[in-house]
């Protein structure tokens, strides 16, 4: 065991590679070229933002068929320069994930398990609940007889996910229906 | 960020603290090592040694919960070494103010301190005036009761002996930080400041962020290439969504929620709009009406008009004083006050301090309903651990939601760059866009309303929202548009023009804007300039890395905020080497000046527009809890007594008080070791993205905690260990990780440990552990209660059972 | 002009945005890990794990050095492996000529498992893996696909902080060289790790020793005793009725 690593590798250069085959009485064969084709052939490109923290880091999806195929980072974008660390690396597996929930779920009152539902049963039931407690709770004046107009007893918390304009109908939406006790991520 | 992630590469020091930047930002070491190649020294001040300090020319661990010791010692350095930045700190800052009368601070209270109900009097802390009002100066800075000479005076304790006590921080350490960092006060040098959750998550955080501005300000960093105070925004949009004011607090653009004791949109605009008799300063905020009009004229449509308030009634308003943060709607919940609760893309029962309380008050809702992509710690607290579904009857409705490459719009990155990503495939299954659920969400309960009507339907029907969610739509909408032919600053614009920039908002009903920061953003029909992908610059501009052609900034496109700061009164940078901005007698060159018109040599204004005097605030009257920031220990000390003041905690916490809600006392000896919480690279903030994601939990699989070789020697502990935490609260198992990287502090002449666990890993993924917050208190900071995550104190011991972490 | 890597850990934060882009670009499942008391995992290299970033920390003199390691094949100018496996079954590892990427075929699937072990063995790095699902050698192939469509390894692609570098091997000698200079200012240990026989050539700043057991590389002989020919002769028996 007293060869050295670097004695050894410049023992294997100048002629085992030969040895085994010489042996054998063949000539020592010229290295094959090696040839591939990508896995992101005919894929069109399209540009996302990574989804984890505000590096912003632009992201390419190439898509073929309709599926995700492969993500990677956009070397235009000034900040990343196209690197990304590996929540960003993931992205197409964030997408492409048999762990994420496809269909509406429901849970009944002390049921065991959530059963499907479709989107018409989901908003119409979720808008009943919302008007049933607006209808009931919502207050006009408070205690001095100032009017409020608000709604104390539903809340809504999230979320720094959405974008802007997701933000932007949100909050519409929220102070529209009275409810003004409003939080996200911005506070933990 | 006051700068932008580029700009870090302009710095000559960069001082990391309460931030992992490496770690939880990676990125942005591209731009932290470019400094380090240019000769900058960077510097990581943090309790534990991260892949961060690993990058650093030096790492310094201090005790958690401490920051305003050691930045209060770097403040004091700097005044005694005649480092501060002369011109900057007399011309631009408060620095000259002189305090009324009133003004004081004895034994860690400032003056106006009501004992009772534990608030400040802040007309205490007021700048004596002269007969118009104007604040009186003394640009010599040497009347005893400028600001300048009163945080002489305050930080004089804040010596290298008794910082280093309290932080735990060698003397030496402390000097080389005081004596790297002070250098950037030379007028052509400057230092930047990163920070994250680790100065924000105290019961002292805004203070803590306050202290560092201060310093920056000290040093004429903010306003200059390299400089400035920045924030690692942790969250996609969380710039953003803090803009559009997911938030109880605010409207769009930070306007204040209207209060019940502003019952009309005059008697708001008269409480909120600042005013000021110095003609010198801008007062940028005094255009807060035109704003607050185009948003409800942007809410309402035609249905706001001049005659209505535009709509203000429908507005809800608030008790002035209460508080509506998510620890206290938790708390209320808990209390069965609560009965519905919409839960969009957030983990609260994972990422809520005190989870255990979360958890609980969960069931006490009538309803819940939940926009996500996986199922969570929340969606499923229902059939959590120890709890038995059938007792529970809250009623839950999951909606799926999409992912990021499934829809289209833009998000704001740290920096303030607004940048459009584009839908590049289909939702999975049935799921949509949260835009698209809310709006459909709204629209069936307007359509009940509609039908039947019920309780005060006005806002619910006059809400101008389109049945369809369109993104495209809805970002000329924040822009905002003209309502009818009109001329504003001299120009003529036709009725359905979008309006060039906030500049043209207006207060009479005849622009929209959903949000007026982002005004400018969308000038043009069919020119998105969030869509810009176009690298062009000046060699100005390309010498800082400013890409002011790609995407757009708010605001209007300025990439660097303040940096009317960054020149002095004749218009000439600091660092001719790297302007930002620079006037050349007739216009100004490089980023969009701030506030426009010439220096102030010639008439220009205030640098600091968006105050109302015009200056940037050493002493800051407009926080609850001081005007100068003071050491407090955490609401949970291993002290016994605050070696700077007999005040032990931060004196305006509002202590949230339930069965559920307790706290060790001050040195407790059942609970000595401090914990500090945080994040990890591989998996996101509570983990429900990346623990479904195996190839990241395949880096990061389980739940551990990080501990010095000495507190595992002390209690017995060998690496790989499964451990137990317990907090007077709760208790959480996790896999020992011994390491060199954590090391026991000196304090007052005593050994205190700290040991460190991230909050990532959940019981919805078996096997990996499950909440961290189980532990933390629900305590937080009295200006913005964002919790006391870092600095709670706890005990480990072996574990004698492994029920956590079978996987 | 064959391609080369510089790895300049000096630069790394260790992020793992190379280890996770390599299991992306392959589709390589996940593999099943746990906490021990390390952030490295998985523990090792493995046949769905061809980039590795290893962690080793050390307290020297006051000072704690937190090295990390991204581990790769290091496509070898004279491949050992490609040595030994010749010797078994031409073609089944192979030299890309246009690259220097050392490849290993589908025909590493008509080793058999002590075959692949001896192969194994003959790397002085110990990277290559043997994949029991799929019976083959596997170990990283330079993304060969990308770099002969005018791409960057994944990993190179990703890495945030210029630790990783690619390009023809005389503008990376070139670099390394550079960086070496400029990193031994603050590192006099700093030093290439076998510049002249590898086409992935690490820059680190301490003792190469510290970084893990198999970065010093080793001798390529698994049974004491034996001299490199028997070794090498042990190899050649199996196949000999394959080609005779």
């Amino acid at each position: 065991m007293n060869v050295s690593r670097r004695g050894f590798i410049k023992l294997l250069g100048a002629g085992t590679a030969c040895y085994g085959l010489s042996r054998l009485g063949l000539d020592v064969k010229p290295a094959l070229a090696y040839a591939t084709s990508l896995k992101t052939a005919g894929s069109k490109e399209v540009l996302s933002i990574c989804p984890y923290c505000s590096c912003g880091c632009n992201i390419i999806m190439s898509v073929r068929d309709g599926q995700l195929i492969s993500s990677e980072g956009d070397p235009d974008y000034p900040v990343s320069e196209g690197s990304l660390c590996p929540k960003g690396a993931a992205f197409r597996a964030l997408h492409v994930n048999k762990h994420r929930i496809t269909k509406p779920l429901y849970r009944a009152p002390g049921a065991t398990d959530w059963v499907e539902k479709d989107w018409d049963f989901m908003l119409s039931t979720i808008a009943l609940r919302i008007k049933t407690a607006r209808d009931r709770d919502f207050k006009t004046k408070n205690d001095k007889g100032q009017a409020v107009n608000r709604l104390d007893t539903v809340f809504s918390v999230g979320s720094a996910l959405m974008d802007n304009e997701e933000c932007a109908v949100t909050v519409q939406a929220l102070r529209g229906l009275g409810i003004y006790q409003i939080d996200h991520q911005a506070r933990v | 960020m006051t700068n932008h992630w580029i700009d870090i590469k302009n710095s000559n020091a960069v001082l990391i603290m309460g931030s992992n930047a490496a770690e939880h930002h990676p990125i942005s070491f591209k731009w932290v090592l470019r400094a380090r190649d240019n000769g900058a020294m960077v510097i990581h001040v943090d309790p534990k040694f991260s892949r961060t300090s690993a990058r650093c020319d030096l790492h310094v661990p201090l005790r958690s919960g401490t920051d305003i010791a050691f930045l209060g010692g770097m403040l004091l350095y700097i005044l005694e070494k005649n480092l501060y930045q002369k011109d900057y700190v007399t011309e631009y800052t408060n620095a000259s103010f002189i305090l009324g009368k009133d003004y004081g601070f004895k034994d860690g209270l400032f003056s106006g301190f009501d004992p009772q109900k534990h608030v400040y009097d802040r007309k205490k802390w007021d700048f004596a005036r002269d007969d118009k009002g104007v604040s009186l100066r003394d640009k010599t800075l040497k009347d005893p009761r400028c600001v300048f000479q009163v945080l002489k005076k305050h930080y004089a304790r804040y010596t290298p002996d008794m910082v280093s006590k309290v932080t735990g921080v060698s003397k030496q350490n402390l000097l080389t930080v005081y004596e790297t960092f002070g250098a950037t006060g030379k007028p052509d040098k400057a230092g930047t400041m990163m920070y994250a959750l680790g100065w924000t998550q105290h019961t002292v955080g805004v203070q803590n962020i306050r202290l560092a501005c201060m310093i920056q300000l000290l040093l004429g960093n903010i306003g200059v290439a390299g400089g400035g105070i920045n924030a690692l925004r942790g969250e996609p949009n969380v710039q953003g969504s803090t803009d559009h004011a997911l938030l109880w607090h605010i409207l769009p653009g930070y306007m204040p929620a209207p209060l019940a004791s502003q019952q009309t949109l005059a008697d708001y605009n008269t409480a909120t709009t600042p005013k000021t008799n110095d003609p010198l300063s801008m007062n940028w905020w005094q255009n807060g009406p035109k704003y607050t009009v185009s948003l409800l004229k942007g809410w309402f449509g035609d249905a706001a008009t001049k005659d209505n308030d535009f709509g203000y009634a429908w507005t809800p308003k608030i008790e002035p004083g209460e508080e509506y943060s998510n620890m206290f709607m938790f708390d209320r919940l808990y209390k069965k006050q609560m009965k519905g609760a919409i839960f969009f893309g957030h983990n609260p029962a994972q990422s809520m301090p005190n989870t255990n309380k979360i958890r609980k008050s969960l069931a006490n809702l009538e309803w819940m309903v939940m926009g996500e992509v996986h199922k969570t710690e929340t969606t499923d607290f229902w059939r959590g651990p120890g709890v038995d579904p059938k007792k529970v009857d809250t009623e839950v409705f999951l909606l799926p939601s999409c992912h990021r490459g499934e829809k289209g719009g833009t998000t704001t990155n740290s920096g303030r760059w607004q940048m459009w990503h584009y839908k590049g495939i289909e939702p999975m299954g049935l799921s949509k866009s949260m835009g698209a659920i809310y709006t459909e969400l709204f629209h069936a309960v307007r359509d009940l309303y509609a039908k039947e009507g019920g309780a005060f339907p006005d806002p619910i029907l006059n809400t101008d929202l389109p049945r369809q969610y369109d993104p495209e739509q809805t970002a000329m909408k924040v822009n905002g548009w003209f309502t009818r032919d009109c001329e504003v600053n001299g120009k003529k614009f036709k009725k359905g023009d979008q309006v060039p920039s906030f500049a043209f908002l207006t207060a009479d009903g005849s622009t929209t804007s959903l949000c007026w920061l982002y005004s400018g953003g969308y000038p043009e029909v069919g020119k998105n300039l969030s869509k810009r992908r176009d690298h062009s610059q000046t060699p100005m501009q390309a010498k800082i890395g400013l890409f002011p052609n790609f995407s757009w900034c708010w605001p209007v496109n300025r990439r660097i905020i303040y940096n009317r700061a960054g020149v002095d009164v004749h218009g000439k940078p600091f660092n001719p080497e790297l302007p930002v901005v620079a006037w050349d007698g007739k216009d100004w060159a490089g980023d969009v000046i701030d506030g426009g018109g010439p220096p102030m040599a010639q008439g220009g204004k205030y640098p600091f527009i968006m105050l109302t005097e015009g200056m940037s605030q050493i002493f800051g009257p407009g926080r609850v809890d001081g005007p100068l920031p003071e050491h407090y220990e955490p609401a949970e000390t291993p002290l016994t007594k605050n070696p700077f003041s007999s005040q032990m905690n931060n004196p305006i916490i509002r202590w949230i008080m339930s069965d559920m809600d307790k706290f060790a006392k001050h040195g407790d000896p059942r609970y000595p070791i401090v914990l500090t919480t945080y994040s990890l690279t591989e998996h996101w903030l509570s983990g429900t993205d990346s623990r479904n994601i195996e190839v990241l939990l395949e880096a990061e699989p389980q739940l551990y905690v990080e501990m010095s070789h000495e507190l595992a020697k002390e209690k017995g502990i060998q690496n790989g260990d499964v451990v137990e935490i317990e907090s007077i609260r709760g208790k959480v198992q996790a896999v020992a990780m011994v390491t060199v990287r954590v090391v026991p502090f000196k304090i007052m002449g005593k050994t205190v440990h700290l040991i460190g666990m991230p909050f990532a890993f959940g019981w919805t993924t078996p096997g990996v552990g499950d909440s961290t917050n189980r532990l933390t208190p629900t305590v937080g900071d009295p200006n913005c209660y964002i919790p006391e995550y870092k600095a709670s104190l706890v005990n480990i011991r072996k574990a004698t059972k492994v029920t956590e972490l079978e996987r | 002009m064959p391609k080369s890597f510089l790895i300049d850990t000096s630069r790394c934060i260790a992020c793992r945005g190379c280890q996770i882009a390599c299991k992306e670009w392959k589709n390589h499942p996940a593999v099943h890990t746990k906490q021990t008391g390390t952030h490295q995992n998985p523990p090792d290299l493995g046949p769905y794990n061809f980039k590795l970033v290893r962690f080793k920390e050390y307290k020297m003199k006051n000072r704690v050095e937190w090295l990390f390691f991204p581990e790769q094949c290091r496509h070898c100018l004279e491949p050992g492996c490609k040595a030994g496996a010749d010797a078994i079954l031409e073609g089944a590892i192979i030299k890309d000529p246009a690259t220097g990427a050392v490849i290993y075929t589908d025909l590493t699937k008509k080793f058999t498992p002590q075959q692949a072990e001896d192969v194994r063995a003959m790397c002085p790095y110990n990277v290559p893996r043997w994949d029991t699902k799929e019976g083959k050698l596997t170990k990283c192939d330079m993304c060969i696909d990308r770099v002969q469509a005018g791409m960057v390894p994944a990993c190179v692609k990703t890495c945030c902080t210029g630790t990783m570098s690619f390009g023809e091997r005389d503008a990376m000698l070139k670099l390394g060289a550079e960086r070496l200079a400029e990193v031994k200012k603050t590192f006099p240990k700093a030093q290439l790790l076998d510049p002249e026989d590898v086409s992935v050539i690490y820059l680190v700043t301490e003792e190469r020793k510290l970084y893990h057991d198999f970065a010093e590389g080793r001798a390529p002989m698994p049974v004491p005793g034996m001299n490199r020919q028997e070794f090498l002769a042990k190899l050649v028996k199996p196949v000999r009725p394959l080609i005779g």
